[in-house]
């Protein structure tokens, strides 16, 4: 129990990363609470696109709202998304993954056969077929992302199982009669998390870009509803006149991601079974 | 003497500053212009294609009977020297230009343009122009396959053609577009479909090289009709969807030209060496909110109404727009022959919407969907901002942001409350009108489901009337029937503008599409960088 | 191993064939067709003429004639012809193909040639400020939208500094290429530096480095011997799911830079409903994807012949 806690403090990347992204949660929850305007009602055109200022801090966008409120409800959507599709993608990604590197055989063939086939069809006919087929709405989102970028993590969670089945440790499970579900997560998994956390923690960056591009299919959030994607994409055009609208939202999902990245590696050193400490 | 003197200094600096102002065209030089709308091209075979970026470039390769011109603010003669029309307004018998050439050589003749409409008539060539050949009689014969060829297309002699018409309407509107063009046979013969990435038309400019999603050179065509022209050498069209790519393109001398969007109006527009540079026109296009009048609220008139004097359009297109908009008043828009100068719109009044719609028994309001695209202008965007204004009367609108085609597909289906959309309201005010007539179903776009018994009746007469400023007397009546009955919210008409380099001269204001330049009269003088 | 090469070609075509099928089949339950969108929103087909383009399409076809139509050209290598362009879908995918492998590789090349050693560097310096910079440059890689990049590079290079020309093809001459290719590169950049660090973190805490230290090889042999062979799979596997994808992500720098990619002839073929068109280019995108990653799967029994392919 000691032995964690100062696991913990030796890790820096762990205390901070872990602050930003609880910081980005408190935002969403307590949006309400936090914004100096309401990010729809509060409009007025005749204050559209100031720049940033003592009322407005971070300006406002063309229909005359605040970004600052806007910035601040946008993480609900945003967060949620980048966060509730990467764990789906990864949690996919890691189950598929591990057996098909492991078992081998037809399995093998039939999960790659379907990674391939995911990865190569654009995300966008997913996302206008999904619509098509069961409509638009957040879960629905979700459901479209979580279920197509997880191609990503099996393939690289698969390669490594190829190369990491064949190593003494896993080979000495095998000996000792453990069985092959308690190999992959307890032998195989520890030794091969980092990379997938890399992935799945830089992968909460797209997962909230795509959501834009979603949104302008139809798909996923509507207007008026704020999202840091839907908020940069919308001002894409307005880069050089009115440089704040989007490049707020765009820092915030700098921040989240660097945080959650930092928070990925921390975890993964506290993970590390070798748990030799840091390498000097 | 001192006064000599003077007045020769005076006669010197005038003939100095009138050739200025009107200086004599030079021929040569390249012109980079731009294919700005949508993605590449999909072909420059003028009778296969329906879109307005393929448009851009086949009305500089091809030539149709008539052309827009842009000074007279209505269609002209373009292959022939004059017409002749039968007192009945309905037999017209061409001139044609007898020096016409094809880019192969060839001379155009009055069996070209038979050929030409008969192309465009058969169905196997699907065609979008074949709307406007059915102005010819015994079209619709030919379409069917019960004639083997059009009845009303008479040949004379090699250059005397002959046109009756089913009805006494203007042929230049329906012939001047760039999907009428006139072909020559033997090469879509000989070509087939690559006709359409290797076409051979009697426009200005021949076609050299498409490099697909990227660019479309033309090079000048010496045997072109208008003696001196085109004084360019080289067109190239550069294909460039992204406005933000645009304006850097522009300011880097890249493109001669540029259409400009919202985003930078109001920047060009504040640049002295820009702003003198503009060319600026009201479209024929207006953008509109169509409400379904079948759904409950906007049945009845003084909802629509209501929704009219709620929003505050002009606010809306000062600063959403950047005043890159002209403010509406009824349909029909400035640069139409038919707009009312003394009709009168609805202005911002919102306690009179209160009082409308408290009248029609919606006092707490209503909640209404509102489908858009994600068009910067006519799009979503747009319903954003009525959501504030409107709410203050207490109706609230929900946005449904959806992609084109799915968006099309419901507008036509009647499976909407209300979707905003930019409709053509021009060149002839008499068909654009005709959109609104209670015949047309939500498919031949009257989205609203407008049914007028008054309006309806004014178009009826209109289109009989053959004494033309009694017949712009109808429609604007018709107008302002229209206007009264509020099927749709008027939001503006589109302000097209087009920024140009100093060294660039000759381009016209076309209110049809800005874009729509014959590139035949422009030329670029000694500062170009392309010279 | 021949015999592993020919059952994972032979794999290919149900994988294709499932493809087809699926998007054909989604493609088609899509609202709209090619007569919806033949003139963009604001150039709407009157009824009678929709209807004609329909017939002559063969769009009033049942659904299960159409596919056998398109299945027997497939086999021949036929894709059909598009319903809105004067070309066959071969021709129009075969001039694209080019610029797109082309800005696809230089991409890759940027990527790989940065990413890796700045993922090297950053493992091995692992908690230093080298460490935290590369994090803090890869998270803006991912974060960083093609657009603004593209946009702002475009201003610098092109407005500001006349370096480099703003947009065009040029035939695909290097002046022309760097602005796609390094937009296009960097959020990729940064993820193969963030693997490749925890690629090699990974390893180096693995008991056969240790051993290999212990035994007193000097540092670099020990990186160069075990730490590089071992990550390069990990790596490897990265760049191969990357350049396939990439092959169909272009879309975005094609429309900025005018590129003459297959990334926008896809997008647009999805908005006009072109449904030839768009299957034959997720075909060919999945096709050089196919190719690429069974190169890829060789190349581990190359890298470490522990693995093996029965």
């Amino acid at each position: 129990m000691n032995k964690t806690i100062l696991k913990i403090k030796n890790q820096p990347n762990l205390i901070i990363g872990g602050i930003i992204t609880a910081v980005v949660i408190f935002m969403a929850i307590a949006a309400p609470l936090l914004a100096p305007y309401h990010p729809v009602d509060d409009a007025d055109l005749m204050v559209s696109e100031e720049p940033p200022g003592s009322t407005y801090l971070m300006g406002t966008d063309e229909q005359g709202r605040d970004i600052l409120s806007r910035v601040i409800y946008g993480s609900r959507i945003s967060l949620s998304i980048g966060i509730v599709t990467q764990v789906m993608n990864t949690i996919i990604g890691i189950i598929l993954g591990l057996s098909a590197g492991y078992f081998g055989k037809w399995w093998d063939d039939l999960v790659m056969g379907l990674t391939n086939i995911m990865l190569s069809i654009p995300s966008m006919i997913f996302a206008l077929a999904i619509m098509a087929l069961i409509g638009p709405g957040l879960i629905n989102v979700f459901f479209a992302l979580g279920i197509t970028n997880w191609s990503y993590t099996c393939r690289i969670t698969r390669s490594q199982v190829l190369f990491t089945r064949s190593l003494d440790y896993v080979k000495a499970a095998k000996a000792l009669g453990y069985g092959d579900i308690r190999i992959m997560f307890t032998q195989i998994l520890p030794n091969i998390l980092g990379p997938i956390l890399v992935i799945g923690t830089l992968g909460v960056a797209s997962a909230i870009l795509l959501e834009a591009s979603l949104s302008f299919l139809g798909l996923g959030t509507q207007p008026p509803t704020p999202s840091w994607g839907g908020m940069l994409a919308t001002a894409r055009n307005q880069m050089f006149t009115a440089p704040w609208i989007s490049i707020f939202p765009g820092l915030a999902i700098f921040i989240t991601v660097l945080g959650l990245n930092l928070f990925g590696d921390g975890l993964r050193d506290i993970l590390d079974p070798h748990s030799v400490g840091k390498i000097k | 003497m001192k006064k000599l003197c003077f007045i020769l200094l005076l006669l010197f600096t005038g003939f100095c500053f009138f050739p200025g102002s009107s200086m004599a065209a030079k021929s040569g030089g390249e012109f980079n212009f731009i294919a700005p709308y949508g993605g590449d091209l999909s072909s420059l075979d003028p009778h296969k294609t329906n879109r307005t970026q393929d448009y851009i470039v086949i009305l500089n390769i091809h030539r149709s009977l008539y052309k827009w011109s842009a000074d007279a603010g209505k269609p002209v003669l373009a292959l022939a020297d004059s017409v002749k029309v039968s007192q009945d307004r309905l037999t017209y018998t061409y001139a044609l230009k007898q020096n016409v050439k094809f880019h192969n050589g060839r001379n155009m003749t009055a069996d070209d343009i038979i050929w030409s409409y008969q192309r465009i008539l058969t169905p196997a060539t699907a065609s979008p122009g074949v709307r406007s050949i059915r102005i010819i009689k015994g079209a619709d014969d030919f379409e069917s396959g019960k004639a083997t060829a059009i009845q009303g297309l008479k040949k004379l002699d090699d250059y005397t053609l002959e046109i009756t018409l089913k009805n006494p309407v203007e042929p230049g509107f329906s012939l001047y577009p760039p999907e009428i063009a006139i072909l020559p046979k033997e090469e879509v013969e000989k070509r087939g479909d690559s006709f359409g990435v290797d076409p051979v038309g009697c426009g200005p400019f021949k076609f050299v090289n498409w490099v697909k999603g990227s660019e479309v050179v033309l090079e000048k065509f010496a045997g072109y009709y208008e003696a001196g022209k085109p004084y360019l050498d080289k067109v190239v069209y550069k294909i460039m969807p992204e406005a933000a790519s645009r304006d850097i393109a522009f300011k880097v001398k890249e493109l001669d030209a540029t259409t400009v969007g919202s985003v930078n109006y109001p920047e060009y527009k504040g640049t002295p060496a820009i702003a003198k540079n503009m060319i600026e026109v009201a479209e024929l296009w207006t953008r509109v909110v169509c409400f379904n009048v079948d759904y409950g609220p906007f049945k009845n008139k003084k909802v629509r109404q209501a929704l009219n004097y709620a929003i505050n359009t002009k606010l809306i297109n000062k600063k959403l727009l950047k005043g890159k908009a002209v403010d509406p008043v009824g349909y029909l828009p400035p640069s139409s022959p038919a707009f009312g100068t003394d009709s009168k719109g609805y202005e911002y009044n919102p306690e009179r919407a209160k009082q409308l719609l408290k009248e029609a028994g919606y006092p707490d309001g209503f909640t209404f969907e509102c489908l858009g695209t994600d068009n910067g202008t006519w799009g979503v965007k747009a319903i954003e901002a009525l959501i504030p204004m409107l709410k203050k009367v207490g109706v609230k609108v929900v946005p449904v942001r959806m992609e084109g085609a799915a968006m099309s597909a419901r507008a036509k289906s009647g499976d909407f409350q209300a979707l905003i959309w930019s409709l053509d309201s021009g060149p002839d005010p008499l068909s654009a009108l005709s959109r609104w007539e209670s015949v047309n179903e939500r498919v031949s776009g009257n989205y609203s489901g407008y049914n007028s018994a008054a309006f309806d009746n004014y178009l009826a007469l209109a289109r009989v009337e053959t004494d033309d400023s009694k017949k712009m007397d109808l429609l604007k009546k018709a107008d302002q029937t229209f206007i009264e009955d509020a099927p749709v919210w008027f939001y503006n008409y589109n302000k097209a503008v087009l920024a140009y380099h100093p060294w660039v001269h000759g381009l016209q204001p076309v209110a049809v599409e800005l874009m729509y330049q014959d590139l035949s009269s422009v030329w670029v003088d000694e500062n170009s960088p392309r010279k | 191993m021949t015999l592993y090469v020919v059952k994972r070609l032979l794999q290919f075509i149900p994988t294709i064939f499932c493809i087809s099928l699926m998007m054909f089949v989604i493609l088609n339950v899509l609202p709209g067709d090619a007569t919806t969108m033949s003139g963009g929103m604001k150039r709407q087909l009157d009824a009678k003429t929709a209807e004609n383009m329909k017939k002559q399409l063969g769009l009033d076809k049942p659904l299960h004639i159409r596919y056998l139509h398109y299945i027997k050209g497939l086999v021949k290598g036929d894709l059909g012809k598009s319903y809105l362009r004067s070309e066959s879908v071969n021709d129009l995918i075969a001039q694209r193909l080019k610029p797109t492998i082309q800005v696809s590789l230089a991409a890759l090349l940027i990527a790989v040639g940065f990413g890796i050693p700045l993922g090297f560097v950053s493992a091995l310096k692992q908690g230093t400020w080298m460490d935290t910079l590369s994090m803090v440059g890869a998270v803006s890689g991912v974060s960083i939208p093609q657009f603004w990049l593209g946009l702002i590079l475009m201003y610098v290079f092109s407005l500001l500094l006349g370096w480099l020309p703003p947009q065009g093809y040029g035939g695909g001459s290097l002046v022309n290429l760097i602005m796609p290719a390094f937009t296009l590169g960097v959020g990729y950049m940064a993820l193969i530096a963030r693997t490749t660090r925890a690629a090699v973190i990974e390893v180096l805490s693995e008991d056969y480095i240790r051993t290999a230290r212990s035994k007193g090889l000097s540092e670099w042999i020990v990186n160069r011997r075990h730490v590089f062979g071992n990550t390069m799979i990990l790596i490897l596997t990265t760049v191969g799911l990357q350049f396939g994808s990439l092959v169909g992500q272009t879309v975005i720098i094609e429309k900025l830079f005018s590129w003459p990619g297959i990334g926008s002839l896809l997008v647009d073929s999805i908005f006009q409903r072109d449904i030839p068109v768009t299957q034959g280019c997720v075909l060919v995108i999945i096709g050089v994807f196919l190719i690429v990653n069974l190169v890829i799967d060789l190349m581990y029994v190359i890298i470490d012949p522990r693995i093996q392919y029965k």
